[in-house]
Formats: C-alpha cells, sequence, structure tokens
C-alpha cells in the first residue's frame, strides 16, 4: 500500500514537470520565438520591474505578457476545469462515459450565447462579459432545469434518470439554438465560431476569473473526495457507511455544472478533454479521488495548453479550433492509455 | 434495551408509492440487543427491503427506533456509526485496490473534511479483512477478483464499519464451502459477544438456524410470524411461506448417507 502511494507521488511530481514545459514551451514558441530564459526574465520584469537582459528583444514583453500569457493560462485553467468536473460526474453518475456536457451545460451555454450574438444584445454595465455571463447563467439553469425534472420523477436522483434527462435537455436546447440559428442566420458565423471555441484574444481578467473559481471549485471537489470514492460503488453502499447521497449529489452536480459553465462561457465548448483526462488519470494513479481530483485539474490543464498550442502552430499563420484538436489528439491518447501501453498501465 | 423497535412501518423505493403500493408493511416487531436474527420468506417477500428500511436507506412510514432514537431524525453518518448493511448489490465501477474499498467502511468515523484515513481506521480495515480471510488479497485490485472474493471483500468492509448493530443479506451466497464455514464460525463468535445484534437474510435455512436464535418469516411484504426456531420451523408454516414441501426438499438434500 505504502509502495502505490509513493509511487503516486513520483508520478504526481512528473506530472508538475510536464505541466511546466507545457506552460514554458506554449509561451515561448510561436510565430516570434523566445528562450525559456527569456519568458522567465519577461516576467520578472514584468512582475518586480527587474531590466530586461539584452538578449532579449523589447518587442517580445508585450507578446509573451500580453498576447501569450493570458491565452496559456486561460487554457490550462479551462483544461483543469474542464477535467475535474468531467472526474466528479463520472463518479457521480457511476458512468465512465458521462460527462457535465452530459447535464446540458454546454448545449445550454450555447443557447444563451447564441441569444445573445442573434438578437445582438450589448450591456454597458457587463461589458465584455455580457457572452460569457449569460453563457453561464443558461448553462447552470439548463442542469438546474435537469435536476429538478429528474427529482420530480424519481425521487431517489438515480443516476440513470440524471443521464436521461440531462439528454433530453441537450437535445430540445440544442433544437432551439438551431431554431434561432435560422431565423437569425446572418450570426450563425459567429455563433459556430464560439461554440467551436477559442483561447485566442484572452486578457489577465479572464485569467484571474477562471483562476479563482478553479482553485475554490478544486478544493471544494477535494472536501468531496471520500464521498465521491463511495458513491462510485452506486447508492446503496454510500449510503451504507454514512453518506447522504442524495444532498451530495445535488451538491457536486451543481458544482460541477459551475466548473464546466465558467470554462464553456468564457472558451466555448471544448470537448474531450473532460471524458478523457479523468480516464488518463484514473489509469496512472488509480482510481482514488485524493489523487483524480487534483491531477485531473493538473494533467487536464496542461493537455489543454498543448491543444492550444498546436491548434495555433499546426497550420500557422492560420489557427484551428481547439475542440477538433482536443479530439484529434485526445483520441489516440485515450487509446494509448486504454489499451496500448503494455504491462505498465495494464488493465488492473 | 432494544436494538430495533418498530411500530405500524410500511416502507417503499419511491416516496409517492409509499401510501398507493408499499413493498412492506404492518411491520411491527422488536429486536432485543445482543440477539441474532434471521429474515426468512421467498424471493420477493420483502426481505431486503426490511433490511433497507431498518438501515433507513429507502422512504418509510411509521415509527422506528434504533437503540431507542427515532430513526428519521438521525443523520445518514448517526445511522452508519450504529447500522452496518451489506447489501447483495454492490456495483463496481472503478478499480480500487482491495484495502482501499475496506478503508472505506470507516467513513462515519472520520469527521476532518480533508483528511484521509487514520492509522485507527487502518488497523480496523486490516483486522476486518483478516476477519473474512482476504487479507491476502489487500494489494490486489476489485476487477481481479472472483464474484466470491469480491463479497469477502464487501463483507470485510461491513465489519470495518465497526457497528453494535450488522445486517447481511445473503452474506455467503458465492463464497466456497471453507469460506462458509470460516465466516459462520466467525459471526457466530461475533453475534455472541456483548451488544452486539446480528440480523441476516438467508436463503439456506440450515445457516440460519445455525446463526440465529430468533427467525423472522415473511411473505408478501408482511411478517407471517417471528419467534423461536422451533416455534417458526413448524411443517405448516413453511409451507404457507413458501408454498411447497420444505420438509420434504430439506430431508432430500442431506449428503450424510455419502459420507456414512
Amino acid at each position: 500500500m505504502k509502495r502505490v502511494k509513493d509511487k503516486n507521488r513520483i508520478y504526481a511530481g512528473l506530472a508538475c514537470v510536464f505541466a511546466a514545459f507545457a506552460l514554458v514551451l506554449a509561451v515561448g514558441v510561436g510565430s516570434v520565438s523566445t528562450s525559456p530564459a527569456g519568458v522567465i526574465s519577461v516576467i520578472l520584469n514584468q512582475l518586480f520591474g527587474r531590466e530586461l537582459p539584452e538578449s532579449v528583444d523589447a518587442s517580445i514583453v508585450s507578446i509573451v505578457w500580453e498576447i501569450r500569457m493570458p491565452r496559456v493560462f486561460t487554457a490550462f485553467f479551462a483544461g483543469a476545469l474542464l477535467s475535474v468536473s468531467g472526474a466528479i460526474v463520472q463518479s457521480l453518475l457511476q458512468n465512465p462515459l458521462a460527462s457535465s456536457y452530459t447535464l446540458g451545460v454546454s448545449s445550454g451555454a450555447s443557447l444563451g450565447a447564441g441569444i445573445i450574438i442573434a438578437l445582438e444584445i450589448q450591456s454597458t454595465f457587463l461589458s465584455f462579459l455580457l457572452l460569457p455571463v449569460t453563457g453561464f447563467v443558461f448553462g447552470l439553469g439548463t442542469v438546474l432545469l435537469v435536476i429538478f425534472f429528474s427529482s420530480r420523477l424519481d425521487g431517489n436522483l438515480k443516476s440513470h434518470t440524471i443521464i436521461l434527462f440531462g439528454m433530453i435537455t441537450s437535445l430540445f436546447t440544442n433544437a432551439c439554438l438551431t431554431l434561432v440559428s435560422a431565423i437569425k442566420s446572418k450570426h450563425m458565423q459567429r455563433l459556430i465560431l464560439w461554440q467551436m471555441g477559442s483561447f485566442a484574444g484572452r486578457r489577465w481578467t479572464h485569467v484571474g476569473i477562471l483562476a479563482t473559481i478553479c482553485v475554490i471549485g478544486c478544493i471544494m471537489a477535494f472536501m468531496f473526495h471520500k464521498q465521491l470514492d463511495l458513491m462510485s460503488f452506486g447508492d446503496e453502499t454510500a449510503q451504507g457507511v454514512g453518506v447522504d447521497t442524495k444532498k451530495g449529489r445535488i451538491v457536486l452536480l451543481i458544482l460541477a455544472s459551475i466548473l464546466t459553465g465558467c470554462a464553456v462561457c468564457f472558451t466555448g465548448v471544448i470537448g474531450f478533454i473532460d471524458l478523457a483526462a479523468p480516464h488518463a488519470v484514473r489509469r496512472i494513479f488509480g482510481p482514488s479521488h485524493k489523487y483524480v481530483i487534483p491531477m485531473s485539474g493538473l494533467l487536464g490543464g496542461a493537455f489543454m495548453i498543448l491543444a492550444d498550442f498546436a491548434a495555433r502552430m499546426v497550420l500557422s499563420p492560420q489557427e484551428i479550433p481547439v475542440g477538433a484538436v482536443t479530439a484529434l489528439l485526445g483520441a489516440p491518447f485515450f487509446l494509448w492509455i486504454y489499451f496500448g501501453s503494455g504491462k505498465k498501465y495494464k488493465r488492473k | 434495551m432494544k436494538a430495533f423497535s418498530c411500530e405500524n412501518v410500511k416502507s417503499a423505493y419511491d416516496k409517492k408509492y409509499l401510501d398507493s403500493h408499499p413493498i412492506i408493511s404492518d411491520i411491527t416487531f422488536d429486536i432485543d440487543e445482543g440477539s441474532s436474527v434471521a429474515v426468512l420468506g421467498s424471493n420477493g417477500c420483502g426481505k431486503s427491503t426490511l433490511l433497507r428500511t431498518l438501515a433507513g436507506m429507502i422512504p418509510f412510514s411509521g415509527d422506528i427506533r434504533v437503540g431507542g432514537r427515532e430513526l428519521s431524525r438521525l443523520k445518514r453518518k448517526e445511522i452508519a456509526s450504529s447500522v452496518a448493511l451489506m447489501s447483495q448489490i454492490s456495483q463496481v465501477y472503478f478499480s480500487y485496490s482491495v484495502f482501499d474499498t475496506v478503508l472505506m467502511g470507516r467513513f462515519a468515523h472520520g469527521n476532518d473534511l480533508f483528511g484521509g484515513y487514520n492509522d485507527e481506521d487502518r488497523t480496523a480495515a486490516e483486522e476486518a479483512l483478516k476477519r473474512t480471510g482476504a487479507l491476502h488479497m489487500a494489494d490486489r485490485n476489485l476487477s481481479e477478483l472472483s464474484g466470491g472474493e469480491l463479497q469477502r471483500v464487501f463483507l470485510a468492509r461491513t465489519f470495518a464499519q465497526e457497528t453494535p448493530i450488522l445486517m447481511l443479506d445473503e452474506p455467503m451466497n458465492h463464497l466456497d464451502l471453507k469460506v462458509q464455514a470460516e465466516l459462520s464460525e466467525y459471526l457466530k463468535e461475533w453475534g455472541s459477544e456483548e451488544g452486539h445484534t446480528l440480523i441476516g437474510v438467508y436463503h439456506d435455512i440450515n445457516l440460519a438456524l445455525r446463526l440465529s436464535d430468533t427467525l423472522i418469516l415473511m411473505k408478501n411484504g408482511k411478517i407471517v410470524k417471528k419467534g423461536e426456531k422451533k416455534e417458526i420451523l413448524s411443517y405448516n408454516l413453511l409451507q404457507e411461506v413458501y408454498d411447497f414441501d420444505v420438509y420434504g426438499y430439506l430431508r432430500s438434500l442431506s449428503a450424510s448417507e455419502i459420507f456414512d
């Protein structure tokens, strides 16, 4: 047992190194590149006013500090939020194929964004936050609707009832979105681009909001790690040892939806990370949520950074949608983790 | 002192069916602290539902008291500190290690939100694994185990709860004969300790007789009779509950002539 703990500590250390590598790579490399030392000197210059070395061009400062770092950190926190949320939902619903998208968060958020875009609504109060805030409210509203109808039909709030209502609600809101898009077709392109997801043009304000929610959300999710372990065995087992499953399920579903809603409303709908990252983490660290929650956040974030890096580099200067990259890179990676890596990750 | 006291209890899996379609109804009985009780009856008569109701897992009406305290007022952790239930159903979606699985039985003993399990919990888990003869499997993962081995692990998780009341729903149905013999010996010993109450649902009447001093017979969601072994195991009562010649069947099962 101690062996497993030690092994997991080593893997956790390696995961930190991997995340740091992804961060430095994505910040340093692009149409204009700089070395890791250059990246660090820019950060020191901006944070502590330390002078830049001669080897670092002054123009690189704004590229690194104003453009790339907010983008990379937004990608990291969005990936972390989606992955942690995916890990929670998979365990809660005892379904390895579930994610918070199953609950209708993305379709609800898309409908909210669709209404704002199609009706050209603007707000001086919310300014550039109007679209994310509306997306978030609609996303969370959809999940609350799913929970409400599920509990009306099934007092015990069983997993399959939630999944069923989540799917029905997703289909319904998607149909509403299609209707909005068809009526206001001139905005369709903007809506599709929003749905594809992107980290381009993100600012430090976005990073600040996402980071705050990510840290608070991950701490809250971690507080439930023992309950999550037990609930993945089914309600009867969890109740039998003292978990209030109904209350726990509602709290955790809302928490997972807030996490996903935040990521979606700032970056659009980016799939696959929420599904694949928790599975990869379980394969490496085992199923205990003591590891699954923090490591899904770390590796999901790192993987999202790399996906965004690929999205802007592969056909540079043209960018491809990051959602396409996550699926293109993620699918084979997921298969390798699950089936193909020989003895090391052999299905235990 | 009563371990359980039930007054006019009925229960259903969904609250809205409690009055119209209860699974069990008119349940009124007491179970003394320190007694060993077996619940017998044919499939679907409500035996497992009775255990789930006593563990406060499904909606019920009427009055249930656990150790004198009203069940409906207790929090889940408080119930789990008094009553441990090993049910027939336990799903495995993610392959935890055997030791971690048994350790989870200690959930109700912990208070801290962030912390894991402490040394006391680990000792209790180890002890529980020893008792079910599963200590050698501690490092294995659940997906590697057979049905019988899994049952031993889940039984160990129930023991790790260290509650004064133990409810077991068909605890031996996947176990081999050797483990059955060892476990029934242990359960008998556990049940004889002061303050321990054992309630079991069994299909094997011999096992029920071996482990229990009181029997409850159920049919169609109601209790037909509760009483001492001799009083309950009459030809007519068993015939009424099981709807066939139980005596004749049990006699035909005897393998003693082969051993002679």
